[in-house]
């Protein structure tokens, strides 16, 4: 079944790339959302045996893939709760995007490239979360990087386009390295990269001082990975601009499940991150700077994708942050809840920029709740679960992390999660209000098109409306009367190893309710405060106040327009230099330098063949003898 | 059948050679072309013959043959095959019916002579792959030359005289030294047992001492590097590459190349063990710098076929690294030499399809400067996805040949040497921004070029020796052991016993 599984979207991805290249949209879309939901039944039922059978991880032997010397790396699956729950999103809120993607891509004169990319692409996520070694989930993680470079690319004849595909793949190659090398590592000081035989080693003994030093540097380098394809500090370059592919793309793979492969990935491995304690304290700085600096530049976006761009990469550093901290389940629970909202966040603008004839410019948009009342309706939804309305998904998992930072990070990290988390209601409302509130900016012709799309479209809108509205309520936390079943449910998959379980004591130790209760008062008073600032701001339109602020704070604003300038640093210090270099490299120390020499030997050597030989034969027979006899006696010198 | 069986690898050495021959005899292209393609495709039966019955547990010789020649100088012909060349022997008849389809339809002057050129380089390959004598090893790497030269010379572009010069210049300097060291290991190991042999199954058990074999091994090395071509004596190959015909280019970077790293471990490493120490570094050295040189130089090459040119000094230079990453015991890495094995497969493979590639749009518009291109996905869809293919390919993509090369050299190489290792996992990403860079100026944007948007997709003789190698590159990501099982033993024999090297004849 599980094979099935994952043989579905492949077969998709090869009928629609192969076969029916040249068939008419309806049929390709039919086959791509066929072998979705075929991918999603199986999934289904493969996660209710494994819960049948009391959720307990078991390894399903595949064939032997790569082995040589002493490293083997079978093609294994592992399926376990964690890999279970991944399943159900992947093919669940895939399918959803397919069916979604059909009424998008309307205006394509043909749409099996886009489908059998898609498909292939949920074939390789496939392969990512059920990977049983770090091999084959290497074959996921690089697989679902070449799908979302083929398809940020997808309108490739615009050269920006095409562009932005390359940034995404290369940047995510800087992180793969990091991954490379991890792996590298845990062979040499473990024998193996199966994660159930690294899971049995960690757990049966206590590691000596060697072995823990290499697991520093193993989750060191595993994190680099995680940056790179969770778009963190400092490699999150690519993610906005991937916002190039078509927004079923943006939303399935740059939002609900790529871009939260290295959250999975370090689950995964948790027990190597318990570990690695600075490695933690590293993870967690980074993820809450990333959630921090993303907010920033998300305040003042008009493009409405790049708001949600710098929005995901935000709450991916919420993710992060969470790892950091220790509190995996927590992480893991917001990509779920955070794979919902946003998906439908993503889809829902992918639905106002069809209606403005793919204008994605906010400050062209406005009231147009009037045009698209269900979009509007389910888009709301999408908002107040995302800024963590109380009620919401967003509310419960958010509030999970910003609690578990507070008690594994400190008040600091705190005060960054709730900033941010005021900045994400605040860019979020502005968002909202922007879009669908206030006069309409858009001129006469696009309004007089506006209009609402159709069932196709927003039929997967409402489902995903309904699980973000919902969803939350697997981890009602305790304070509030919950049993956090959530919690519960990943609690097999995390392993505290018990040589450092003294580190990790705050996870499990109780704490006052009413610091608990008083911290969550905060942090929902400031997303009140953020939205009613934006709503002040901008439900009418923005306010003219605006253009003074910006006026007056002219620098900083130019800063956050600009994304802090990264990409022209990135380009002045890092592109540019080595490529002048490589121009060096070939134009002076090739050319020059060494065919100068080649020839030159060459010419040396035709003047002095010249000037020896008296009748002047010119035989390159005679030279050589006299260059192998010559060795020859040089040879016999040395040796004897 | 007796006697086939007994002299399979005779009979696929020199079938090239005859039919070559029946080529200079008849005057007609046709039948040249029916007679190539016929000869090379037996040729590649026949190969199938030796792949299937070999032996996949031993690491003995194989289907040895041997002829007396020179009885009172000991030069005997011995021919037979093991794992590590193996592989070799089937991607070169493996990619020389897919060279003469390439040219079935070709309007080149003097075509017979072209195709007959081609079979008489494959017997060259093949027997040096084969020969097991150090005269014989010789003679068939220097006929190699002599086919190759005549290609670029006669059938290349406007420079072909002045790059097929330097590039048998440059070779013949290396070859001349080998010939040397060849002849004192000749007379070494005559006058330690009096015998006078130049099989290298005896020359294995030659005991020289340390100095000798530095200066024996530094001649073979410096051979197999110009050979390779390892920086910093890579310089004749994107000359080459640029002025030979594609079928040329083919060859030259899908086998020709990879007799350099053979080189390395049939002869300098097996026989003078004791030099591996001290060389072992140096050429990790220039391995790692050519990785990186060669990735960086091909980012900024304009013509299609230098960069792939550069790309090959790249990509041999994993393979280089990968043949002598010495462990701290004294062994070499069983991982990275299998991974270098399967290096040269994979980079002939996905090399061999992008020097076709380039040929097939600089036939149809005589241009390979990446200026004149762009926006081709729309127009040639097909041999976009084939570009695509046999990029993922050479990037070692994951589930691709080059994926489990790379992979494997890299993993052995941190086990012995970890900076060497992280050096040369950046052209990982080095091979992703020049390769891509290359796709997107092909490519994608939009089509800038009136003569482009009339350019015409794959025809299907294209397709006949494109899908090939497209398929190859996947099947051999996805199953490797399928390749590598047959070479296991005879790479763990080397990777182990190389100190004390010998290689067993295989009796049945």
């Amino acid at each position: 079944m599980i094979w099935l599984m994952i043989l579905f979207p492949l077969l998709g991805a090869f009928i629609n790339g192969l076969v029916l290249r040249k068939a008419p949209k309806s049929v390709s879309h039919a086959v791509a959302v066929g072998a979705m939901l075929a991918s999603f039944a199986c999934a289904a039922v493969t996660f209710a045996h494994l819960m049948g059978s009391g959720g307990e991880a078991k390894v399903i032997h595949g064939f032997p893939w790569i082995s040589a010397g002493g490293f083997s790396a079978p093609f294994n699956l592992i399926l376990d709760r964690l890999s279970g729950l991944m399943i159900l999103i992947v093919t669940g809120i895939g399918s959803l995007i397919h069916i979604y993607a059909g009424g998008y891509m309307h205006e394509e004169k043909s749409t099996s490239r886009f489908f059998s990319y898609l498909n292939l692409f949920v074939f390789m996520m496939l392969l990512l979360v059920l990977g049983d070694n770090m091999l084959v989930m290497f074959v996921g993680w690089e697989g679902v990087g070449l799908c979302s470079y083929l398809l940020i690319g997808y309108w490739f004849q615009d050269d920006a386009n095409a562009a932005a595909g390359m940034k995404a793949f290369i940047v995510n190659r800087i992180g793969d390295i990091g991954f490379l090398v991890a792996i590298f590592l845990t062979f040499k000081h473990f024998g193996t990269v199966s994660f159930s035989e690294l899971r049995e080693m960690v757990g049966s003994g206590t590691l000596d001082a060697i072995k823990l030093g290499a697991v520093g540097w193993i989750t060191i380098c595993l994190f680099i990975g995680a940056c790179g394809k969770s778009a963190q500090l400092p490699l999150f370059v690519w993610l906005p601009d991937a916002m190039a592919g078509p927004t079923p793309v943006s939303a399935l793979i740059h939002a609900a499940t790529m871009v939260t492969a290295g959250i999975y990935m370090m689950t995964r491995v948790n027990f190597l991150y318990y570990l690695a304690p600075s490695t933690m304290t590293a993870v967690a700085v980074v993820g809450g700077l990333t959630a921090f600096f993303a907010a920033t530049i998300a305040l003042v976006q008009n493009d409405i994708k790049k708001v949600l761009a710098y929005s995901t990469v935000s709450q991916l550093g919420y993710m992060v942050m969470a790892c950091g901290v220790g509190a995996f389940d927590a992480g893991v629970f917001h990509l779920l809840t955070h794979a919902c909202f946003k998906a439908l966040l993503f889809l829902g603008a992918g639905s106002v920029i069809v209606a403005m004839h793919h204008k994605q410019d906010m400050r062209e948009m406005g009231g147009l709740s009037k045009y698209m009342p269900v979009t509007h309706a389910v888009f709301l939804v999408g908002v107040l679960a995302i800024i963590g309305f109380p009620g919401l998904a967003g509310f419960f998992s958010k509030d999970e992390i910003l609690w578990k930072a507070f008690t594994g990070g400190g008040p600091a990290l705190w005060i960054v999660g709730t900033v941010t988390a005021g900045m994400t209601a605040f860019y979020m409302v502005r968002l909202l209000c922007m879009t669908f509130y206030g006069p309409n900016r858009s001129d006469h012709h696009t309004r007089e098109h506006l209009h609402e799309t159709p069932v196709m479209m927003w039929a997967p809108l409402v489902v995903l409306a309904l699980l973000s509205a919902t969803v939350g309520y697997l981890g009602v936390p305790e304070v509030l009367g919950g049993h956090n079943i959530f919690h519960h449910y990943l609690d097999p998959v995390l392993m505290i190893p018990a040589q450092v379980s003294e580190n990790w004591a705050f996870l499990t130790v109780h704490h006052e309710h009413a610091l608990e209760l008083g911290l969550m008062g905060a942090s929902v008073g400031v997303m009140f405060l953020a939205s009613g600032l934006a709503v002040a701001l901008y439900a009418k339109g923005p306010a003219p106040v605006l253009a003074t602020w910006a006026n007056s704070f002219r620098r900083t604003y130019d800063v956050l327009t600009n994304k802090y300038y990264v990409d022209e640093f990135y380009d002045a210090w890092i592109v540019r230099p080595l490529h002048d270099m490589s121009e060096f490299l070939w134009a002076i120390f090739d050319v020059v330098l060494i065919d100068g020499i080649v020839n030159g030997v060459g010419q040396v050597c035709a003047l002095a063949g010249g000037l020896a030989s008296f009748r002047m034969t010119g035989s390159v027979h005679r030279h050589s003898m006299v260059l192998v006899l010559g060795l020859v006696v040089l040879l016999f010198i040395l040796v004897v | 059948m007796e006697f086939f069986n007994s002299h399979v690898l005779s009979i696929m050495t020199f079938l090239p050679l005859m039919v070559a021959a029946a080529i200079f005899i008849v005057p007609d292209d046709k039948f040249a072309r029916v007679a190539a393609l016929g000869g090379s495709i037996l040729t590649f039966f026949v190969s199938l013959h030796v792949w299937h019955y070999f032996n996949a547990g031993s690491a003995k010789i194989q289907f040895v043959e041997s002829y007396v020649w020179m009885p009172e100088f000991g030069i005997r012909a011995i021919f037979g095959v093991d794992g590590i060349s193996l592989l070799l022997v089937m991607l070169t008849t493996a990619l020389t019916p897919l060279v003469i389809l390439s040219l079935w339809n070709s309007h080149v002057s003097n075509l017979r002579y072209f195709f007959g050129a081609l079979l008489a380089l494959q017997t060259g390959m093949l027997g040096a792959l084969v020969a097991l004598d150090l005269v014989f090893f010789y003679v068939f790497w220097e006929v190699m030359l002599i086919p190759m030269y005549f290609i670029i010379g006669i059938w290349g572009g406007a420079r072909r005289i002045y790059a097929t010069t330097k590039f048998i210049l440059y070779t013949v300097v290396g070859s001349l030294l080998m010939l040397a060291a060849a002849i004192v290991l000749y007379i070494s190991y005559h006058r330690q047992t009096g015998i006078y042999s130049t099989s290298i199954l005896d020359l294995y058990n030659a005991s020289l001492d340390t100095t000798t074999q530095l200066w024996l091994f530094g001649c073979f090395a410096l051979a197999f590097a110009i050979k390779v071509p390892m920086w910093p004596f890579h310089t004749w190959l994107p000359d080459a590459h640029v002025e030979a015909p594609t079928a040329g280019s083919v060859i030259l970077a899908g086998v020709l190349l990879k007799m350099g790293t053979y080189g390395f471990l049939r002869f300098a490493i097996p026989m003078f063990p004791l030099a591996v120490k001290s060389f072992a570094p140096i050429l990790v050295f220039l391995g790692v710098v050519g990785i990186i040189y060669g990735a960086l130089t091909a980012w900024v090459q304009q013509d299609a076929k230098k960069l792939v040119a550069y790309s090959s000094v790249s990509h041999l230079g994993f393979v280089v690294v990968g043949s002598v990453s010495l462990l701290a015991d004294g062994s070499l890495s069983v991982e990275a030499l299998t991974g270098a094995i399967y290096q040269m497969i994979n980079h002939g493979v996905s090399t061999g399809a992008l020097f076709f590639l380039v040929g097939v749009i600089y036939e149809r518009r005589h241009t390979r400067m990446l200026a004149d291109f762009g926006g081709l996905a729309s127009v040639m869809p097909w041999f976009s996805v084939m570009l695509i293919i046999a990029t993922l390919g050479s990037v070692g993509l994951p589930g691709t040949g080059g994926f489990v090369g790379e992979f494997l050299i890299l993993l052995g190489t941190y086990q012995s040497s970890p900076v060497a290792a992280v050096m040369s996992a950046t052209g990982v990403l080095l091979g992703a921004i020049y390769m891509l860079t290359l796709c997107r100026k092909l490519l994608f944007g939009p089509v800038t070029h009136d003569e482009n948007k009339k350019m015409k997709d794959l025809s299907p003789l294209e397709f006949s020796y494109l899908v090939p190698l497209a398929l190859l590159v996947i099947i051999m990501g996805v199953f490797p052991d399928f390749f590598l099982a047959k070479s296991k033993a005879s790479i763990e024999h080397l990777a182990k016993n190389y100190r004390s090297y010998s290689l067993a004849i295989d009796s049945h």
